[in-house]
């Protein structure tokens, strides 16, 4: 995950800033209250049999925050859940992934975990859709169902008992991610939600939020539409009337600017936010390439302060 | 790095093909260029670039030296660059040594012009002090800390930036009697020559991708080229130097192509590059 850096003329300084500050005002006070950095004291208003969990320590009788991040409490449990940190898989996550290896019966994918994810060849659908035992064949033709490098949607299942962390990919929406790209992004930003994955059908984009981090903007795919043959290398020629549609891959890049923008903002990212932003950039006649520049970078977080403090105010007003 | 799938290098080339790439740029579009000077005190010069995600800090020093004797009238200059192993795994150990020994040639090759000294981007003439006995010589380090491709464009931008931000002390000689004997310099401390970067190239690199070239290609742009022309273009539009990358070979009318467009191409870069310069600079005095 490269970082960008943006060189803010003084005017775009003073409007971040002024911006960051009125985000700042309008969160709850209990989101300030509950970040912590290393040496902070963790408030448990003195309740007994406390749980102190990971990142916290006892130091004179009070609980004190080894890490910085966000305390959060399970019941008595106390721990605090560092941001910038390593993808930590719960079971039924969905997660993207790139194939590295490919062992015996299995594949291996990089997932953004301190471990590489499996996925057997018995946790996912054969390519005809047929539900059949594996054979020996099907395991000399693993190479062609995904192959290094690959990017893969799929679901965690669990850990195994060997400590292995293992993926299933049984549903037709799982499977090989094609005609697209791959962001990489923190994998705080990405909050659980009953869905993600996002078909747009106003612009045809399949917009995958992994929990890991993984973020895929990609060609929409017809669930069930049999993949072409790749026999033999494709010429220039068929290649290019292959290549997704312009206005597609306008849209697919729009929106892979708008991901780019809200990580490096440190906004959560949610399909509505990515969509109002995208269509922002594109009602103000933002060039694609522009939304990387500081200007608009300046402009999604006055936006963003704004969207924020109405929504202070409509909660104000029904009370 | 990490490799490609399939479908995402198809996405590249498509991307390229129709005038769109992954980010939204066009072919002949540049990422944002951020530049900042003075940022390492004890050199003469230094200047951080950073282009896109890939990130260069650039360093001059100045010591005073002997001159050649091929070329008692002029002074000397060295280039070398070195590959952070924090921009690329690839570049732990050794593994940069290859990358860094061709991007130094290439920057030589363009800046301190041929053996005889001519045609040299930094005007050698300047930097001798006492003819045939003293000079300066410059050292020009390049230290790429993120590695996100095009990194010998932002190389000699880095290069050209820590050049305009070095001021090399004045050199007062006191005239002894005898010719032959070593003259008696003194350096000062207060009184500085800025140096002439008028005539200091930038480079443009042209990667050929399927039919098409782009300039400042991303690495997984780069991972998808047959071929690669850099051209080095100073301010009046003059080649002060040219070199291929790649394994494919390239029909000599796509090259002549290249050049027209390299020269198109940095003129609008060097005048960015100047405002560029200007703002870093007036921010530095602003501390």
């Amino acid at each position: 995950m490269k970082d960008r850096h943006l060189s803010l003329n003084q005017t775009q300084r003073v409007r971040l800033e002024a911006a960051l500050q009125e985000l700042q005002s309008v969160a709850p006070a209990a989101v300030s209250a509950a970040a912590v950095t290393v040496a902070d004291t963790i408030p448990v208003n003195q309740e007994d049999n406390i749980l102190k969990g990971h990142g916290t320590s006892d130091q004179d009788g009070e609980v004190v925050a080894t890490l910085c991040g966000v305390v959060e409490r399970v019941n008595k449990l106390v721990y605090v859940r560092t941001l910038r940190a390593r993808y930590k898989p719960e079971v039924g996550d969905i997660i993207v992934g790139r194939v590295i290896e490919i062992a015996p019966k299995r594949w291996r994918l990089e997932i953004n975990f301190s471990q590489d994810a499996v996925l057997m060849l018995s946790s996912m659908n054969l390519p005809d859709g047929i539900q059949r035992r594996r054979t020996a064949v099907d395991e000399l033709n693993m190479r062609s169902i995904f192959e290094e490098n690959d990017v893969i949607c799929a679901e965690v299942r669990g850990f195994q008992h060997d400590g292995s962390l293992h993926l299933q990919a049984r549903s037709e929406k799982y499977g090989k991610l094609e005609r697209g790209q791959l962001l990489m992004v923190a994998p705080y930003l990405v909050k659980r939600k009953k869905q993600h994955f996002h078909h747009l059908e106003k612009y045809n984009v399949d917009l995958i939020l992994g929990c890991n981090g993984f973020i895929w903007a990609g060609e929409h795919v017809v669930v069930g539409e049999k993949p072409k043959t790749t026999g033999g290398q494709q010429g220039f020629s068929t290649e290019a009337e292959n290549f997704t549609p312009l206005e597609t891959r306008k849209h697919i890049c729009r929106l892979a600017n708008s991901v780019r923008v809200l990580s490096a903002l440190g906004f959560t990212l949610t399909v509505e936010l990515i969509i109002e932003t995208m269509e922002a950039s594109a009602s103000s006649n933002v060039e694609i390439n522009d939304m990387l520049g500081a200007e608009f970078y300046v402009q999604t977080a006055e936006r963003e302060a704004k969207r924020r403090a109405d929504l202070l105010r409509k909660k104000n007003d029904a009370r | 790095m990490v490799g490609l799938s399939e479908g995402e290098k198809h996405f590249i080339r498509g991307g390229i093909a129709q005038d769109v790439r992954t980010d939204g740029r066009r072919r002949l579009q540049f990422r944002s260029l951020s530049v900042q000077t003075g940022v390492i005190p004890q050199a003469n010069g230094s200047a951080r670039v950073r282009l896109g995600a890939t990130e260069i800090i650039a360093s001059v020093k100045a010591e005073l030296g002997k001159p050649s004797i091929l070329h008692p009238d002029k002074g000397k200059v060295a280039i070398f660059v070195d590959c952070s192993p924090t921009a690329e795994p690839l570049f732990e150990g050794r593994g940069s040594e290859e990358l860094s020994a061709e991007l130094s040639v290439s920057l030589q090759r363009c800046l301190l012009g041929g053996k005889s000294g001519a045609g040299a981007a930094i005007d050698l003439s300047s930097l001798i002090v006492v003819d045939g006995k003293v000079c300066w010589d410059l050292y020009i380090d390049g230290l790429v800390v993120s590695s996100d491709g095009n990194l010998l464009d932002a190389l000699a931008v880095a290069i050209k930036v820590a050049l305009s931000d070095t001021g090399i002390p004045k050199v007062n000689v006191s005239v002894s009697a005898a010719s032959d004997e070593e003259p008696e310099v003194d350096v000062s401390d207060e009184e500085f020559l800025q140096f002439d970067t008028s005539g200091v190239p930038v480079i443009i690199t042209l990667t050929k991708v399927g039919r098409h070239y782009i300039v400042d290609a991303t690495s997984e742009e780069e991972s998808q080229m047959s071929s690669a022309v850099s051209v080095s273009v100073n301010r009046h539009g003059q080649i002060c130097g040219l070199t291929k990358r790649g394994g494919a070979g390239l029909d000599p009318s796509v090259i002549f192509d290249m050049i027209s467009v390299a020269k198109h191409v940095s003129q609008q870069f060097i005048s960015l590059l100047d405002s560029e310069i200007a703002a870093a600079e007036a921010e530095e005095e602003a501390q």
